[in-house]
């Protein structure tokens, strides 16, 4: 049992900490307010190679697993920069076209993904079918040497600036009990027939969420990730990394907001003595860093076990909500730790409460993951 | 490039009771301002399209958190001095190791940051210099190297010279002159790989009385609490802050 990171994590954590440190929050804020990109902290990053650190070397990669990527997000959000397309981009996509994509397809979308270059949304959700995969009806139907792709797909992040989006469609059902057959197809963001439509939601980040709709979009047949009707196993394969890069971003955004209200609280005084030294203030903030550490801790040995190859399931789904929780309680009582001066946008922390209050919610809500827990840890019946 | 490891500046520092020497004991960190110096070099390396930066460095404790940081940016090699008998090592007694590592292979210019972050006395470099019987240029803000010469622009309080001089030299470079790059993900990768070479003082042939402790001619003889610095004035703005600051500025007949 080890729980010293290595020698090369603590380098990457201390150079991703110092580019973003470079950037900060206010950086963040201002494209999140004038509806523009975080782009050039994205480019910096990609061509550090610290966003492509889990793909294969042969590709030009790092080589490394989802251990180092979540570092890498952990490190940006931590300076209230969290960029939520690290968990789409070379978190399920980058993983999935590694694990299951043929050599050509390796070769065509990995360098991408090394660099940072190539950012590919991912969508799985559609307005009918939330949580339950099972009811997917976005169909893509074979027609000679491609498919026809029609349905909707809602909450997708990033489909603005993204060359290509993953797609989880239905290429056939099972006789017996109807439930897709699903498959992942490479959609080209520019295809004929495909158009998107933001939705406005409270949440002041650069990436924004839209519906996607797709009508006879036709896609090469070559654009198939794996095998036809293998779509349930691959995206399972690919959804923890989701999590746990979830997780990752989570954690940053309570390291940020605890360490404004720690260094709010040692500074500002309202009687005599910094309002840090009063046990109303401390321990709420003790309490949060507490917390936040545990789901730091399941969240890298969720990380561990994904890239040693084990079981990372039940480790990812606890590691999601308890940095899920942990974001939100801190970054609560970080506000309250600063008073009226806690909505203020001078202080960038009000404004990141509607990302904290998201990660509760996706990509998995916390109530898909105590059914899972109840169910999987606990041995209780299903209750869905 | 001399690379200083130092500890953590962030950390609150301590000094030994006894020789009133800053306590090492702990982790040591590379002194930021060496990373001018490696980036330097880095670039004289790129623009000459050959040649290696190598890390030259003392430090307790068999220490190689700092360097492994400037390996990561490209550095090529690394050759640390770390032995119990240079503790209490003066400035004179750091320029004697160094000088024996440097002079164990061929080199064309040594780089060194003005001064280190923690003991600051910015006496190193120079008498590096002279062990090694080689010119020194001071405070560079730009390096360039033309065959066997090298110019320098040597930052002055008016503004800088322009300085000549033949290779091999000592340079050192100024705080903030280049942007030192971050070591990308293949250079922390590929950094756990470079040579590093730790050496005694028996391994450089230096006597142990004439290093460390035992050799120092500097002594600290006394430590005194900085004075704390008077409070300043403050303007609070009521409309009129710019106005107070202006006759401010007139009072010291600054406009």
């Amino acid at each position: 049992m080890n729980f010293q990171e290595s020698d090369e994590q603590l380098m990457l954590r201390n150079a991703v900490a110092t580019i973003g440190q470079r950037y900060g929050h206010a950086y963040y804020a201002e494209k999140a307010r004038e509806g523009e990109k975080t782009n050039e902290l994205w480019a910096e990053l990609g061509r550090a190679g610290y966003l492509g650190v889990n793909v294969p070397e042969a590709y030009g990669g790092g080589g490394m697993g989802i251990t180092e990527l979540a570092i890498v997000a952990e490190e940006v959000a931590a300076v209230g920069a969290p960029l939520l397309l690290m968990v789409v981009s070379p978190a399920i996509c980058a993983t999935l076209i590694a694990h299951f994509g043929s050599e050509s397809q390796k070769e065509r979308w990995l360098p991408g993904f090394a660099t940072g270059e190539l950012k590919m949304a991912f969508a799985i959700t559609e307005p009918d079918a939330g949580s339950n995969s099972h009811h997917i009806s976005t169909t893509a139907t074979l027609d000679g040497d491609s498919y026809r792709l029609g349905g909707t797909k809602y909450y997708i992040s990033g489909v603005d600036e993204a060359a290509a989006i993953l797609v989880v469609a239905r290429t056939g059902s099972d006789p017996d009990t109807g439930q897709a057959r699903l498959s992942l197809l490479v959609v080209d963001r520019d295809s004929p027939g495909l158009t998107y439509q933001h939705i406005p939601v409270e949440i002041r980040a650069p990436e924004k969420q839209f519906t996607v709709f797709f009508d006879g979009v036709s896609v090469p047949a070559g654009n198939r990730i794996g095998s036809e009707g293998d779509g349930l196993r691959q995206v399972f394969f690919g959804l923890n990394p989701e999590r746990i890069l979830s997780a990752a971003l989570a954690s940053g955004i309570g390291r940020y907001a605890l360490e404004r209200a720690s260094a709010y609280a040692r500074e500002r005084k309202v009687w005599s003595t910094p309002i840090g030294s009063h046990q109303g203030i401390s321990h709420p903030l003790a309490t949060a860093a507490i917390e936040l550490e545990c789901a730091r801790l399941m969240a890298q040995k969720a990380a561990w076990r994904y890239d040693s190859g084990l079981d990372a399931g039940e480790a990812a789904n606890m590691a999601k909500y308890a940095a899920g929780e942990a974001a939100i309680k801190a970054l609560d009582q970080a506000i309250q730790t600063h008073g009226g001066n806690g909505m203020a946008i001078e202080y960038g922390l009000a404004d990141m409460w509607g990302m904290a209050r998201l990660l509760r919610i996706a990509p998995v809500s916390r109530e898909m993951i105590l059914n899972f827990v109840a169910q999987h840890t606990l041995g209780l019946p299903k209750s869905y | 490039m001399c690379v200083k490891q130092i500890p953590d500046p962030a950390a609150p520092a301590a000094l030994d009771p006894s020789t009133r020497n800053l306590v090492r004991d702990g982790k040591l960190i590379m002194d930021e301002s060496d990373l001018y110096g490696v980036e330097m070099g880095l670039q004289l390396i790129d623009a000459a399209g050959g040649g290696e930066v190598t890390l030259v460095s003392m430090a307790p404790n068999g220490e190689t958190n700092g360097l492994r940081n400037a390996l990561a940016m490209g550095a090529a090699k690394a050759v640390l001095v770390s032995d119990p008998a240079l503790a209490g090592s003066d400035a004179l007694g750091t320029a004697k190791v160094l000088a024996a590592a440097i002079r164990r292979g061929p080199f064309d210019l040594v780089l060194a940051a003005t001064e280190s972050t923690d003991g600051y006395t910015g006496t190193m470099p120079v008498q590096l210099a002279e062990l090694l019987g080689v010119p020194s240029v001071t405070f560079a803000k730009k390096v360039t190297v033309d065959g066997a010469s090298l110019k320098v622009d040597r930052q002055t309080e008016a503004g800088y010279d322009e300085v000549a001089c033949p290779l091999p030299a000592v340079v050192t470079v100024t705080a903030g002159v280049v942007e030192p790059r971050f070591p990308s993900f293949k250079g922390i990768m590929a950094a756990k790989s470079k040579p590093l070479e730790t050496l005694s003082i028996a391994d450089l042939g230096l006597d142990a009385a004439s290093v460390g402790g035992a050799g120092a001619r500097e002594e600290v003889v006394d430590v005194q609490q900085a004075e704390a610095r008077q409070a300043g004035q403050l303007v609070t703005d009521e409309g009129d802050a710019h106005e107070k600051v202006i006759a401010f500025l007139e009072d010291l007949k600054l406009i």
